[in-house]
């Protein structure tokens, strides 16, 4: 194991880490809105909205994200609409994302029991209060473990950026390797890098996961 | 309990079995008479790279590199199994055995001898610059602080990290992807062989190669795996073999005159003989 | 310039070809699923058993399936056994490999999920009415298990069929290569790239939108 050679490069896995992280944390929240967003207007039922959303969900969970960067970054410029590189890199994690968020909001709310929703209604809170007071809390408990299940898969798809030519961990690791041989240093930092990025997300999964386990105990279907 | 055992054998089992397939398959290069009585040649080809090595819509490879590609199994007496790749895996395919010539276009450097071993050229190159009409770039230096596309793995790629460390390189991992991005203005210029991008240029109104010759006057060489000298000494032979038909003057003619045009002077590019 | 972009697919046998590079992804998930049952199968039952190391084995198999991204094991499979072991191993049977890992230790997990979620009552009823164990497996068991394990199953199959587009990244001529040696054949076609890459985008859809909803109406049906 060539430990200068690893020394030597840990600036350009730094970088690469970085804008994994970055730009994979920008489709981690928008995903987030877009998810709550649809689930929300299915749940409401809002007409036209809802089934565009069941469609959009539909597509984006049945089609690979390297398929839909090369699409968004190389096909739709050749009609005339064209994003930057980051901004293909958000947009396909978000349409990617939106969706899986989505569907883990949907569990949480269902899960939540329809006794709870009455009982709230029948002790004079109104929708909006229930909402908040009564199902939002136990919705997102059952919903959390798959939330952050989702984060996670969601910065292991970062590694398609490099089809954008961005300089994120794969495409350092990738260069390196093209430029130079020393594959398994090489190879090497690059586990150790993912590793350093998604323990610390795994971690903080359990922890939220702890706290907002109180919030299922009324619902004793879940937990 | 003994369900236990049983599963613990079989995994045991299947695990020795993958690793027996596996270590099976790891051989060297095939010699000179291990292709013949194979009775195939498998060549490294480009295949989305007009005119040198692309794919028509007939699903046959044609180009400049094909060409050769094809007489050298045809004289050979056995086919020409094509592979495709990537500017980036060349030398990767030769070290692994996966290809037993490499014609895709690739230049001779002296980095690259000490990893695969090169036979005689067969076509000049040097490295050029395409840029889009409305925005020309002339001079390697009005680079500096603007976007540059190449490809990964090519002497582009070397040359400018080397020589101009300013200029900042988008990297593709393969020839469609560095274009589209030039088409979509994702980089101000373009740099690969000159040869190629003029072609290109041809075909694509709007753009021009501002700087026709950069860097050093190189060469276009086959390329086999390290230590193949049988193979290596027999298609050296063909290629003095060839010059005397002036075989690279036919190449040209039949993959290369259409794009370039009447008035282009072939002797600019072919290399006959082995010879400079 | 009157001819429509999508044309160019149905120039010569463009069309045939892509089709073609689609069965390469295919036959790749194809295999994968295949053996990620039987695989799993057995993963799943080493979860259960009451011995610390095999759950030690298993833990360590899935913690590296759930922090690595699959393009990482990819690369380390491809390049790295190969600088390591000196194995030549090409793109297909590397992806073969990676994806039967993930997929063992994914269908592993929901074999046990399943086998787990059948309440002990269900076979000692069964024995008290005198059925043999072979019976009770045949007629209460399976039934069971296939009810709770066939859409998930199918859910991850889709996937599956999704993540084998990753092998682009590792020299394997599949859909998305032969799109471009498509659309280097014509540098006069200026929307070329956004045919092709729609159409392949419309491909993976037609392929996995079947088996979403399948899964869905299994799931629906047998809840």
């Amino acid at each position: 194991m060539d430990v200068a050679f690893i020394l030597a490069h840990v600036p350009d896995y730094l970088s690469g880490a970085f804008v994994t992280l970055r730009f994979g944390l920008y489709g981690v929240g928008c995903s987030l809105v877009l998810g709550l967003l649809c689930c929300l207007l299915r749940y409401f039922r809002v007409p036209v909205l809802r089934q565009i959303a069941g469609g959009y969900i539909e597509l984006a969970r049945n089609t690979p994200l390297l398929v839909q960067l090369f699409f968004l970054y190389a096909g739709l410029p050749r009609v005339g609409i064209r994003f930057s590189a980051e901004a293909c890199a958000v947009i396909g994690l978000t349409f990617l994302g939106g969706a899986y968020m989505a569907e883990a909001f949907r569990s949480g709310i269902e899960s939540v029991d329809k006794a709870q929703v009455e009982a709230g209604a029948c002790i004079g809170l109104t929708r909006g209060q229930n909402i908040r007071y009564v199902i939002f809390p136990q919705a997102l408990a059952t919903a959390v473990p798959a939330l952050f299940a989702n984060v996670i898969f969601l910065i292991k798809e970062t590694s398609v950026f490099s089809v954008l030519a961005m300089m994120d961990l794969m495409n350092v690791a990738d260069t390196l390797r093209t430029s130079g041989g020393r594959t398994t240093e090489v190879l090497f930092m690059l586990v150790a890098a993912y590793l350093l990025i998604l323990l610390p997300v795994s971690v903080l999964a359990t922890l939220v996961e702890r706290r907002l386990r109180y919030a299922g105990f009324g619902n004793q279907h879940s937990v | 309990m003994k369900k236990l055992n049983k599963i613990f054998a079989l995994a045991l089992a299947l695990t020795l079995l993958l690793s027996l397939l596996v270590t099976a398959s790891a051989e060297g290069f095939r010699t000179l008479d291990e292709i013949k009585a194979s009775g195939k040649l498998v060549i490294g080809l480009f295949s989305d790279k007009k005119p040198f090595g692309y794919i028509d819509e007939t699903g046959e490879y044609q180009g400049y590199d094909v060409y050769l590609a094809r007489r050298l199994a045809e004289d050979l007496g056995v086919t020409l199994e094509p592979v495709s790749l990537d500017a980036p895996n060349r030398i990767e395919f030769l070290q692994s055995f996966k290809v037993d010539i490499v014609l895709a276009n690739f230049t001779y450097t002296e980095e690259r001898a000490t990893q695969v071993d090169f036979a005689l050229p067969y076509m000049k190159v040097a490295l050029g610059v395409v840029s889009p009409d409305s925005a020309l770039i002339t001079e390697p230096e009005q680079l500096n602080g603007k976007t540059l596309i190449v490809s990964k793995g090519t002497t582009a790629e070397t040359f400018f990290e080397k020589n101009y460390p300013e200029v900042k390189l988008a990297k593709y991992d393969s020839y469609t992807e560095a274009y589209i991005a030039l088409l979509d203005g994702r980089g101000d210029a373009l740099s690969t062989d000159n040869t190629e991008v003029l072609a290109w240029a041809i075909e694509n109104p709007g753009f021009t190669v501002g700087i026709e010759s950069l860097g050093s006057l190189d060469t276009i060489n086959p390329a086999v795996s390290k230590g193949n000298e049988t193979l290596l000494a027999w298609i050296n032979e063909e290629i003095v073999k060839l010059g005397a038909e002036k075989f690279f003057h036919a190449d040209y003619e039949a993959t290369l005159r259409e794009t370039y045009g009447a008035n282009a002077d072939a002797d600019s590019l072919v290399v006959e003989g082995g010879e400079l | 310039m009157q001819d429509l972009g999508i044309s160019i697919l149905f120039k010569g046998v463009n069309f045939q070809r892509l089709m073609g590079g689609l069965w390469v992804t295919l036959r790749l998930a194809l295999i994968t699923i295949g053996l990620s049952c039987l695989f799993g199968l057995l993963f799943g039952m080493l979860m259960l058993s009451r011995r610390k190391i095999a759950h030690i084995f298993c833990r360590i198999w899935l913690e590296i399936v759930r922090f690595m991204p699959q393009l990482v094991l990819l690369y380390i499979v491809y390049f790295g056994f190969a600088r390591l072991f000196g194995w030549d191993l090409d793109g297909e049977t590397s992806a073969v490999i990676v994806f039967t890992f993930w997929g063992t230790a994914e269908m592993g997990d929901l074999i046990r999920g399943a086998l787990t979620s059948i309440p002990r009552h269900q076979t000692e009823s069964a024995a008290a009415l005198g059925l043999k164990k072979s019976q009770i497996y045949l007629h209460v068991l399976i039934p069971q298990t296939m009810r709770r394990l066939l859409p998930q199953a199918i859910n991850l199959s889709t996937r599956i069929i999704k993540t084998t587009a990753l092998v682009k990244m590792i020299n394997v001529t599949e859909v998305l290569k032969v799109g471009q040696q498509i659309i280097g054949q014509f540098y006069r076609q200026p929307d070329a790239a956004f045919w092709v890459y729609f159409v392949i985008f419309l491909l993976y859809f037609l392929v996995c939108w079947p088996f979403s909803l399948l899964a869905r109406r299994l799931e629906k049906r047998w809840a």
